[in-house]
């Protein structure tokens, strides 16, 4: 396995494949940490009419600043873990539908492993941008290892 | 930066308006049309010129598109957007003109449901306008929205606004007295009672600040457009704006359809129900959307409605400054910042209502219609004002009262009935007034007050503006809630969930069903 590619936004569930991966990192191991903005976030201004544009700029803008906030934090966390192992690590971060993403990584790219996390318990807190799909059980054609989610 | 998209596809919208024209002009759509409902079929006026003007528009600019190259500028933005409105405006068509006439033919064929007297589709709101929302809604989910579509489907909410303004023009003052008056105080107990109870659950329930702020604005006052307001104001974290909204959305498409359903089980009049879904249902949009589902081909429940929308648009500002007076004041970290009034009443004021009072004033000027007219009809017995001869009373009708007049008691009802008898016409707008209390009264036989309704109606016109004004208002609205039909999709509805979902499930319940009582027990039929 020297090119594994690492999905992970920040989640529990991302957050036990990062420590998976983090243990087979060894020299000559490249991984890639693939960082999704899910593509819901466009959508967030719903059905509102009764806002002027200069308003719902303002929300834009705070929006899109909150989500770069949170998504630099998420990057750095794993640039740092990562560059703590003898592994060369490299990141890309898109936007778009969490599955169409990581078939369309995995198209461009040639990866012997893909690693993710499990989805979450219904129980947990979080939101609702799933990664593991059929669409990628049957488009995916690099073997894929799912960690499984710390809360069981 | 080039916006209009190489696409033939406006230029086969036209074609396709024009097609339906055609069929229609030249007879080919008698059959279906029959099958439709025939006689009753309501909108045969706008199927033959409505297609007609938008297909020349829209082949026009869609060869243009297709074919020239565009160039930089104004009119290459202005003209991108024209694909995506006709491209609601299509659907639009077809679900007014066909698709709701349809299930309505079948919803007839299954017979009445119960002891209701309603049809199934009457009872569930199965209109075009429903229809028309469930249409964006599904092409936005199953299909998504063309590219070529992107720009013009974001005019859907210019669309709205246009709508509320031209409302103006059919509110009289005393109307707008009292409803404004109504909304005031049903909305000062709700929105304060519902944003009091989202921050005294939120801090039972330890929820951080941030959250129950952006909650409370969207629970109490006007749904995902509160929320877009107070989010940046009181610091909202991103999953705490995405469970927000996930929640309205989900809870406001799932009112459009109940609030209906529970409005014509109860017989609700079209105040009563404007007045409920103007204070149940969270969202702004689908207000509207349920007050059009409500009452389909009239607008007395819509007038109701965007009432208590605009006095949420404009309590808005001010819910907007407290949340940001209560976070700063809460939270240390924002102690630094100071809320600059000026610019959040700036910024959040709706413009758009300064025109809906512009249109209003306007109208009560007695530029669209006579200056004495009530919910746009005006008294008229002279030719020159609208009075045609042939409604004038026969010998056989005036006689039937006559014979009848013995009945009436009061003074002012005998002698508006004789002025009635003796000129076989309404003489003065007190008459009519007098004698429409003779009608309710139900004093005289059926027969002589369906005489005296005859009566009534030849002397109430109708002003050609105000009829022009009702039929741009309603094909304004359909376009509105069909292009926001298009932006909502399941995906940010199932962001629904964690603590806002509890509250707001429990805030919205109790918002609805304590506005039902509320409107049932003391708002009377009409205003």
């Amino acid at each position: 396995m020297k090119n594994i590619l690492l999905a992970s936004h920040g989640t529990e569930g991302a957050l036990a494949a990062e420590n998976r991966v983090l243990e087979m990192c060894a020299p000559g191991v490249r991984i890639t940490h693939l960082l999704v903005i899910p593509e819901f976030w466009k959508d967030m201004l719903g059905d509102d009419w009764l806002n002027n544009s200069s308003t719902r700029m303002r929300f834009e803008h705070y929006l899109e600043m909150e989500l770069n906030h949170e998504m630099n934090g998420h990057l750095w966390r794993v640039q740092d873990r990562l560059s703590k192992t003898s592994a060369d690590a490299a990141h890309e971060v898109v936007l778009g539908r969490p599955d169409h993403c990581l078939t369309d990584a995995c198209e461009q790219s040639a990866y012997d492993l893909v690693v993710m996390g499990s989805p979450r318990p219904k129980i947990s807190r979080g939101l609702h941008s799933r990664m593991m799909t059929r669409h990628v059980t049957r488009r995916l054609k690099t073997p894929l290892l799912v960690v499984p989610h710390p809360c069981g | 930066m080039i916006y209009t998209r190489k696409s033939p596809a406006l230029l086969m919208m036209g074609l396709i308006m024009l097609g339906i024209w055609y069929l229609f002009e030249s007879g080919l759509l008698l059959g279906y049309i029959g099958h439709l409902g025939g006689g009753k079929y309501k909108y045969t006026g706008e199927i033959a010129t409505v297609p007609l003007y938008f297909g020349i528009f829209s082949v026009v600019v869609g060869t243009w598109q297709w074919q020239a190259k565009p160039r930089e500028g104004h009119l290459d933005y202005y003209l991108s957007t024209v694909a995506g409105a006709m491209f609601i405006l299509l659907i639009a068509m077809l679900v007014r003109w066909f698709l709701a006439p349809e299930i309505a033919v079948a919803s007839q064929a299954l017979g009445k449901i119960g002891n209701t007297g309603k049809h199934l589709h009457t009872i569930l709101g199965l209109n075009y306008v429903v229809l028309g929302i469930l249409t964006g809604i599904l092409i936005v989910n199953f299909f998504k929205i063309p590219v070529w579509a992107e720009n013009g489907v974001r005019l859907s909410r210019l669309g709205l606004k246009t709508g509320v303004i031209l409302l103006g023009t059919l509110y009289s003052a005393a109307e707008l007295k009292n409803l404004g008056g109504l909304s005031i105080v049903m909305f000062g107990f709700f929105v304060l009672g519902s944003v009091g109870l989202v921050l005294w659950i939120g801090t039972r329930m330890r929820i951080p600040s941030s959250m129950g702020g952006v909650l409370s604005a969207g629970m109490g006052v006007c749904g995902v457009s509160a929320t877009v307001a107070a989010a940046p104001v009181v610091q909202a974290k991103s999953v705490e704006i995405a469970y927000t909204i996930g929640t309205i959305l989900l809870w406001g498409v799932g009112c459009m359809f109940v609030f209906p359903i529970v409005g014509h089980l109860l017989d609700m009049s079209h105040v009563q129900f404007g007045a409920w879904a103007g204070t149940g249902i969270l969202n702004s949009a689908q207000v509207a959307g349920a007050a059009l589902a409500y009452q389909p081909d009239g607008i007395e429940t819509l007038k109701v409605a965007e009432i208590f929308n605009i006095t949420r648009v404009l309590v808005l500002p001010i819910i907007v400054l407290w949340l940001a007076v209560w976070y700063v004041k809460r939270e240390e970290v924002a102690a630094a910042q100071q809320v600059n009034v000026a610019r959040v009443t700036f910024e959040k004021f709706p413009i758009f209502v300064l025109g809906f009072i512009l249109l209003f004033a306007l109208s009560t000027t007695g530029v669209f219609a006579p200056a004495n007219h009530y919910k746009g009809k005006y008294f008229g017995n002279t030719t020159e004002s609208g009075f045609k001869q042939e409604n004038l009373l026969s010998h056989e009708q005036t006689a039937q009262l006559a014979e009848e007049s013995s009945k009436v008691q009061r003074q002012d009802r005998q002698q508006a009935l004789q002025r009635l008898i003796d000129h076989g016409k309404v003489m003065s707008i007190e008459d009519d007034d007098v004698l429409r209390g003779l009608i309710n009264a139900k004093v005289l036989s059926k027969g002589a007050n369906k005489i005296l309704t005859k009566a009534h109606k030849s002397v109430r016109h109708t002003a050609k503006k105000i009829k022009a004004f009702r039929d741009w208002i309603t094909w304004l609205f359909a376009f509105g809630l069909v292009g926001l039909g298009m932006q909502i999709t399941v995906s940010a509805m199932r962001q629904a969930g964690g603590q806002p979902a509890i509250i707001g499930g429990i805030v919205g319940a109790i918002k609805a069903g304590l506005s039902l009582v509320v409107v049932m027990l003391f708002i009377s039929e009409t205003v």
